[in-house]
């Protein structure tokens, strides 16, 4: 139970950790750097967009080939800068289809941007050269132009044409010329053009072949020369220029801004949602912050509860000696309780052996006191009767003796005397009285026996360690217990030849007469006890086998524990094998027991012939205590 | 002795396994009563199965079978012999034994003395030759003819008993048709027995410390028909043979108390109760020594004797 509460608390906390740890991660998701090197990368492309177009526009005529290198210099850096956008890892694309879209758009614009520029890169190349050779020609036309005037005329002229360089010159560098700049140089030529003598009208100069018309002064001439080269540069310049406008005009930028502008929309939602995160994050921190704080007041409230306990143990270590002092009086005084109700048992044991053996004892000693007694009564009743007729014989005797008694007399005394002798029949009366009075001899003999017999048990009449024959204090203790066991039990004896034995004979005598007790309950109805004794090189053993009802393995491991019974309560002290034990013990002896259920048990008994001097002399202050009943 | 006819010699039956005692026993009896010897309960009993006696006299302990054991075989084989104990010693269980199931006229501890051993045994045979006349006369109602039924209602049952819990535990167990009274005293006790019909005394062995024997002996004395029955936690061997001897109690059973066992005791001590008032002459059978001193009178109760003398005449009415 306290083991699931323990795995159910770590698995809360495992799941508030995890869930901290997700709200921070959606937290972090809007990453800073990656938004800024995305932001860049778009930047990087614009600013290469804007290069490029810079260096397109740029381009001079001088350093055309220059120009080119850079160029392509640019569009690689481009093409990595767009590849770094479109495909990798810091890439835009994949976050939102709108993004996505304008990612096409823009990189469809800058695709084509780049077909234009690779498409228009001869042409312009050849458009350039021919601008560069037209306007390097130019001034010779401007001279020869000078040189043609009319004196009165070279002043202006060499201004005009001095004007019309200038122009051509600022046309054609300039990368996108004002759209009235082709005008002036145009008005400059009329200048020229009116300058010249007054000839047919010479035909348009816009267009066409240069006409060297013999026919045509030379000034005119030679205008027609310079208006030829300049319309060859405007032209050129013009178509430049319109090639330029069309790269220029692709709307990159703006579609840049449009991919930004959506990549920024998505940061923002980003933003937004990780902002919402925080939010919850917030209020989660503050739930757990709360938990935290109930689990803290609880902690606080435990540690009261612990500090209170604690001064109440250190009160109570504190009074420990007090205690200690008072139990140690209340266990003396139940250890001396203890001790009295064991006394108390031991003597009630005492008191119940006892009390078998004056059972039998008295019943044994009544039966012979009965008859002995009766007989005594009947022989002195008998004794009146037998005193009646030799008083009426002895008075016949006289009579018949005495010198003056009549014959009548002596007839009626004899009479009397002969019927009293009929009815009494002394020879059968003598002969019955004889017998009686023998019964009784017979009756005093057993009670003499008995009584020496239980003197012999007890030995209160003899020293308490003895040479004792084992055989004599087995017959005796079988004489004691024989009212137990005559009724139902057969006694077979099988007595070896013993050696004297040192011990305390009442004690040894004890130890039989419970073991016979023990066995004659155990054996139920009709059954037997087998004793035999035999000699050992240092001792003798007696076993003593019941065929009573056995015992099971656990009651035979306890049969010596003193106050075990198997008998009901009040009906054993659980003593008796226990004071058994001690004695073969005190007497350096072993008892051993074998029991099966149902069959019976046997108990041997192995006692040395000598006492060891120590343990003789425990055996003899043990006595006082263990003194058989 | 007057009761001896002059022709037929009683017949008694002496079992001891010493041969002595019955040699001592033919010597004090032979003159009167024609005796039979056993060595043993198992011949004794062989012996019952051939030859009808009125008096068994046995020892109690012996090999074999104990005095109780025969005495229960011989009262199946020979109802009408009145049973005596003759022991050197007994202990409680046997004394029970002999008064449930020996069902015995009186218990004679050994040693005895020859002129009480010779009064107990006239009495006992005076007794079987008016059980036997009752026999006679009734040959359907043998001393344990099972047949016999107690009619609910016919004769209540007196509890004596200190304990006031003890009245209504014997009600319940005997069940409603049996009239069940309760007295804490023999005041009350007295009192119950002019007030109501009652044919089974219940009794513990002593009633607010004054021992019941006498009351029960000057009880059975006036009115032999009463049944008693002991029911107590405090046996004890002397009061037991007391009870037999003086109160001719007709059974003892011992606390906690055991439902069937009460129930049984107490049936059959109603059919008892029975058989001796529709027969006074087995009265005999049941008769009892005289105490030995004047029995103790309760304090305050001067006049007890004299009561349950007055009961004679509740006990003519229903004798007739």
């Amino acid at each position: 139970m306290k083991k699931l509460r323990q795995v159910f608390f770590a698995l809360l906390a495992v799941a508030a950790i995890g869930v901290l740890v997700f709200l921070l991660r959606m937290t972090q998701s809007v990453d800073a750097d990656l938004h800024r090197a995305r932001l860049e990368r778009i930047q990087v492309v614009g600013n290469l967009d804007v290069l490029l177009n810079r260096q397109f526009t740029g381009s001079r005529v001088s350093s055309l080939a220059d120009s080119v290198t850079d160029r392509s210099g640019t569009t690689g850096q481009l093409d990595t800068a767009l590849n770094a956008l479109d495909k990798d890892a810091g890439a835009l694309r994949g976050l939102t289809p709108e993004i996505d879209k304008a990612l096409d758009t823009f990189l469809d614009t800058i695709e084509s941007k780049f077909e234009l520029a690779f498409d228009s890169e001869a042409r312009n190349t050849l458009l350039t050269q021919r601008l560069i050779n037209s306007m390097d020609a130019v001034p010779t036309y401007a001279d020869a132009v000078t040189a043609a005037a009319t004196d009165a005329q070279r002043e202006e002229a060499r201004n005009l044409t001095m004007q019309v360089k200038t122009e051509i010159v600022n046309f054609g560098v300039t990368p996108t010329p004002p759209a009235a700049a082709a005008g002036n140089i145009r008005a400059l030529l009329e200048q020229l053009q009116a300058m010249a003598p007054p000839t047919p009208p010479p035909a348009p100069v816009t267009e066409g072949e240069p006409q060297f018309e013999p026919e045509d002064p030379p000034f005119t001439k030679a205008v027609k020369g310079l208006r030829d080269r300049s319309e060859e540069v405007i032209a050129d310049k013009t178509e430049l220029v319109a090639k330029l406008r069309d790269f220029l005009d692709r709307p990159t930028g703006p579609q840049l801004q449009a991919l930004e502008q959506a990549y920024m929309s998505w940061h923002e939602g980003q933003v937004a949602i990780a902002n919402q995160y925080r939010t919850y994050l917030a209020a989660y921190a503050a739930a757990l912050l709360l938990v935290l704080a109930f689990l803290g007041f609880r902690l606080a409230r435990s540690f009261r509860e612990i500090d209170r306990a604690n001064a109440e143990l250190s009160h109570a270590n504190e009074h420990l000696e007090e205690q200690v002092t008072a139990r140690t009086k209340d266990l003396s005084t139940a250890l001396q309780d203890l001790r009295a109700s064991q006394a108390q048992l031991v003597q009630s044991e005492k008191m119940a052996s006892l009390g078998t053996m004056v059972a039998g004892v008295a019943h044994e000693i009544n039966t012979p006191l009965g008859y002995a007694r009766s007989n005594t009564e009947i022989v002195r009743n008998s004794l009146d009767d037998l005193r009646g007729l030799i008083t009426a014989q002895d008075r016949a005797l006289a009579l018949m003796t005495a010198q003056n008694a009549s014959d009548e007399e002596v007839a009626t005394a004899l009479t009397e005397a002969e019927g009293l002798r009929a009815t009494l029949n002394p020879a059968e009366t003598m002969e019955d009285l004889g017998n009686l009075l023998k019964d009784t001899d017979f009756g005093l003999v057993q009670i003499a026996d008995l009584v020496s017999s239980l003197k012999d048990f007890s030995r209160v009449d003899r020293s308490r360690t003895d040479l004792f024959d084992i055989n004599s204090g087995i017959d005796s203790a079988l004489k004691i217990a024989n009212n137990l066991l005559k009724t139902r039990i057969e006694v077979v004896r099988q007595f070896g030849q013993l050696p004297q034995v040192e011990c305390s004979p009442s004690q040894l005598n004890q130890v039989f007469l419970n073991l016979f007790t023990n066995a004659a309950q155990a054996i139920e109805g009709e059954g037997k006890i087998y004793i035999h004794t035999s000699a050992e090189a240092e001792g003798v053993i007696v076993r003593i086998l019941d065929t009573g009802c056995g015992m099971t393995e656990e009651v035979r491991a306890r049969i010596f524990e003193p106050f075990f019974t198997t008998k009901a309560v009040g009906k054993g002290t659980g003593l008796g094998l226990s004071i058994v034990f001690r004695i073969i013990e005190e007497h350096g002896g072993r008892i051993d027991v074998r029991s099966t259920v149902g069959k019976g048990s046997e108990f041997v008994i192995r006692l040395p012939l000598k006492q060891k001097r120590q343990s003789g002399d425990t055996a003899v202050s043990a006595a006082p205590e263990l003194a058989a009943a | 002795m007057d009761d001896v006819a002059p022709t037929q010699k009683a017949r008694v039956l002496f079992v001891d396994d010493e041969p002595r005692v019955l040699t001592t026993m033919r010597m004090l009896f032979r003159s009167r009563y024609e005796v039979f010897f056993a060595e043993s309960g198992q011949a004794a009993l062989d012996l019952l199965k051939t030859q009808p006696v009125d008096v068994i006299v046995s020892d109690q302990r012996m090999p074999g079978m104990t005095g109780i054991e025969m005495l229960r075989a011989a009262r199946d084989l020979n109802p009408n012999a009145m049973r005596i104990l003759l022991t050197g010693y007994s202990d409680l269980n046997a004394i029970i034994g002999s008064i449930n199931e020996g069902e015995i006229f009186r218990f004679v501890n050994k040693p005895w003395m020859n002129d009480d051993l010779s009064t107990t045994v006239a009495r006992a045979v005076a007794a079987a030759k008016a059980s036997m006349a009752a026999a006679a006369a009734a040959p359907a109602e043998t001393a344990d003819n099972p047949a016999v039924q107690p009619v609910a209602g016919a004769a209540g049952v007196l509890v004596m008993d200190d304990d006031p819990r003890v009245p209504p535990q014997i009600q319940t167990i005997l069940g409603p048709s049996f009239k069940v009274y309760g007295a804490s005293s023999m005041n009350e006790a007295v009192e119950q027995l002019e007030k109501n019909q009652i044919g089974v005394v219940i009794s513990d062995t002593r009633v607010q410390d004054h021992p019941v024997v006498s009351l029960i002996g000057t009880l059975k004395q006036h009115h032999p028909e009463l049944v008693s029955v002991i029911l107590t936690d405090r046996a004890d061997a002397g009061s037991a043979i007391e009870l037999i001897n003086q109160g001719q109690i007709y059974r003892f059973i011992t606390k906690p108390i055991h439902d069937s066992q009460c129930k049984i005791a107490v049936n059959s001590a109603v059919r008892q109760h029975q058989r001796l008032a529709s027969s006074p002459t087995l009265h005999q059978r049941y008769e009892v020594e005289a105490p030995a001193t004047p029995p103790p009178v309760a304090a305050g109760g001067t006049g007890l004797l004299d009561r349950v003398k007055s009961l004679r005449s509740w006990v003519r009415r229903l004798g007739s």
